[in-house]
């Protein structure tokens, strides 16, 4: 019986649902399920859009800004009355935007991904600065609070179901065309996916705006759900997006990474800071726990990789 | 086939979207929902018995909001069957405050005092949990009104500013000259009104003073606002006086001052905590710091929050035991804790927040 990294992580995500069901109470009132149902895709998509990008052992660091800026040009387009669908068009340009920009330093002049993203935070943050001068945009329509707060056929909350949506699509485009088994090639040895005939810029192009894709129905979701938006929208989420992609399995050198693994470790992050919150924890102690299993799991990946080398190297010795 | 199965997925998708199945509502839990919300008639999720009132700050983790964890700690010692919960994000961001808040309401608490980081973003939530039966309040910084059933307030922002310019015209000791003023984060509804009050006093009665820029966002960090104030004397070597508002901007402010050697020639008065204050009240590189007690602003939302919870409200002049007297504007929901407090080198160190 052997388990992948992503499904002993499966595993860990539903023990951590089962014990706080135990001890919190009220974790498992209708309530807050679906109370978690409606936190959960903001940081999900941001945590996506950071793993695909690790895939390739960059990193983004402006994806926060990215998701904060689109939310500002829906937020535009809403309060000069505009309707929903020119809104939500041009939060995917604004994004789309950032991304090409990203894209295009770091795959056709080569810059590192982290100068780069790094730049383009303050840069992202600027231009919401400008736009804004540090207040918020609020007031949207009804309809479109729906994006963030309705139910999906009266069953589910709908940005669970956006979620879902974009987690099967990015798991389909990771492992079923060209273009991801490219960015999987790249993330483990540019050089040499360069000499087999792949347009390695391209491909990293597509990766940016991808992120920066899935930052914009991020930024979509959040702005509905909190009826603003504001320069530092979601910027909590930005390191988190880099732990949960780690978390899931993903090598932050790059090469390999599952969106499934990222999904599970998005959930675990969201059973237990909604469950220590139940449980009356500080919310120094509830970064503390997630710090904590971090390490811990990283640990044992590293060992148990660590141990199949050991393994291998063996059996090679005893072939030999 | 696969392309067939998400074709059609995808199909199903957009038409259960396109027929409008998007509601306000789930279907499922509706009933559960209104058999829960009983608000204070229910059991609380602590199981224990008395009140439980959730304070949300902006954040947690610095100085003055410690300040005032202590002081609604306090409060929940001292008065009979209440139970506090001061809980809020490790970072001043909006959407991690919003999540705190809906955790409160999945503990079904009886009274949620928040100080939003955003006014507009908590407005959702704050439905949500009324419509759950909890009592609604904002504290530190104001947020819908509509929405809340009393607003506590440490000072009027009007006085303050107004007050904290004064003290900076008495620090430079002249009425002519150039200043500059920092800020936490440019949409702080509360830091705003204060420098807008301060700019109709320099306005008003000190036509001598120039302010060289726009206000200078310090983001809530002490070693932004050093960074940007050594620039600015940089820039501005005439450069006189600086009004910082937010607890960290007018320590940094005064590092940089300090850093320079110009405690004489720069005036610095902002709104910091005494304690913080104290090494650079010192040596005059911070002037005066003008603030209020924390402490006693948490105490007096406790305070409030078991009286709003009993059903009584707030009246103008009223005695609250260990905060003092408060004023309660004409609204009869804005409680206003009491006058501002200067905090100099001669009183710094009796407080211990």
């Amino acid at each position: 019986m052997k388990l992948s990294k992503e499904s002993i992580l499966g595993l860990i995500a539903l023990g951590t649902f089962f014990i706080l069901a135990l001890i919190a109470p009220g974790f498992l009132s209708s309530n807050n399920i679906t109370s978690m149902m409606f936190q959960l895709p903001e940081f999900g998509l941001i945590a996506l859009a950071m793993m695909v990008v690790i895939v390739t052992g960059g990193i983004d660091l402006s994806i926060t800004y990215i998701a904060a800026l689109s939310g500002v040009g829906a937020a535009l387009m809403l309060t000069n009355g505009y309707g929903i669908l020119p809104a939500i068009i041009v939060a995917i340009l604004f994004a789309l935007a950032c991304g090409a920009f990203n894209g295009f330093v770091i795959s056709k002049i080569g810059v590192s991904p982290i100068l780069v993203t790094l730049g383009t935070m303050v840069l992202f943050e600027g231009i919401i600065l400008a736009i804004t001068k540090g207040n918020s945009i609020s007031g949207f329509s009804d309809g479109y609070s729906l994006i963030g707060n309705g139910y999906y056929l009266g069953l589910v909350p709908l940005s669970i179901v956006i979620f879902v949506l974009f987690a099967i699509i990015t798991a389909v485009l990771l492992s079923k065309t060209s273009w991801g088994r490219s960015v999987y090639m790249y993330g483990s040895n540019e050089t040499a996916t360069l000499f087999s005939g792949v347009k390695n810029s391209r491909v990293l192009m597509k990766v940016y705006l991808y992120a920066s894709l899935l930052a914009a129905i991020s930024a979509i979701i959040m702005t509905s759900r909190y009826n603003s938006v504001k320069v530092d929208l979601g910027s909590s989420y930005l390191l988190q997006s880099v732990a949960a992609a780690v978390l899931g399995g993903t090598n932050i050198h790059g090469g390999y990474g599952k969106v499934i693994g990222t999904v599970y470790a998005v959930m675990i992050f969201q059973f237990i800071r909604n469950g220590l919150n139940l449980l009356g924890f500080h919310s120094s102690l509830v970064d503390v726990v997630i710090g904590a299993i971090l390490i811990l799991v990283l640990a044992m990946n590293f060992f148990s990789d660590k141990f199949k080398k050991v393994a291998e190297t063996r059996k090679a010795e005893k072939a030999a | 086939m696969k392309k067939l199965y998400l074709l059609l997925i995808a199909a199903l998708l957009l038409v259960g979207i396109l027929a409008g199945c998007v509601a306000e509502n789930s279907g499922s839990s509706d009933s559960e929902g209104e058999a829960e919300a009983g608000g204070s008639e229910g059991e609380s999720a602590g199981g224990e018995e008395g009140l439980d009132i959730a304070v949300v700050p902006k954040l947690v983790g610095i100085p003055y909001f410690n300040a005032s964890e202590s002081g609604a700690n306090e409060a929940g010692e001292d008065l009979e069957g209440v139970n506090v919960n001061y809980t809020g994000p490790t970072q001043a961001d909006a959407s991690a405050q919003v999540k705190v808040i809906e955790d409160l309401i999945s503990k079904n608490v009886d009274v949620i005092a928040v100080a939003p980081n955003d006014p507009a973003s908590v407005e959702p939530v704050l439905k949500k949990a009324k419509e759950d039966g909890i009592h609604v309040m904002d504290w530190d910084t104001p947020a819908d009104k509509e929405l809340v059933d009393i607003s506590v307030k440490q000072v009027d922002d009007e006085e303050f500013g107004r007050h904290m310019a004064q003290k900076l015209v008495e620090a430079m000791g002249t009425e002519e000259g150039e200043i500059a003023i920092l800020t936490g984060g440019l949409s702080a509804a509360n830091l705003n009104l204060w420098i807008e009050a301060a700019q109709k006093e320099f306005d008003e009665n000190y036509p001598g003073i120039e302010i060289v820029s726009e206000k200078i966002p310090t983001d809530e960090k002490q070693q932004v606002a050093y960074q940007k104030t050594l620039d600015l004397l940089k820039s501005y070597p005439d450069l006189k006086g600086v009004l910082a508002v937010s607890t960290p901007a007018p320590l940094g402010a005064a590092q940089a001052v300090q850093e320079e050697g110009l405690q004489d020639e720069v005036s610095v008065v902002g709104s910091a905590l005494p304690t913080d204050s104290a090494p650079f009240l010192e040596d005059g590189s911070l002037d005066t710091a003008v603030l209020w007690d924390p402490g006693k602003l948490g105490y007096l939302t406790v305070a409030l929050g078991k009286m709003l919870a009993e059903g009584e409200m707030p009246e103008d002049g009223q005695e609250i035991e260990g905060v003092g007297e408060i004023t309660v504007k004409e609204d009869g929901k804005t409680v206003i804790m009491g006058p501002p407090a200067d905090f100099t080198k001669e009183n710094a160190a009796d407080f211990d927040f």
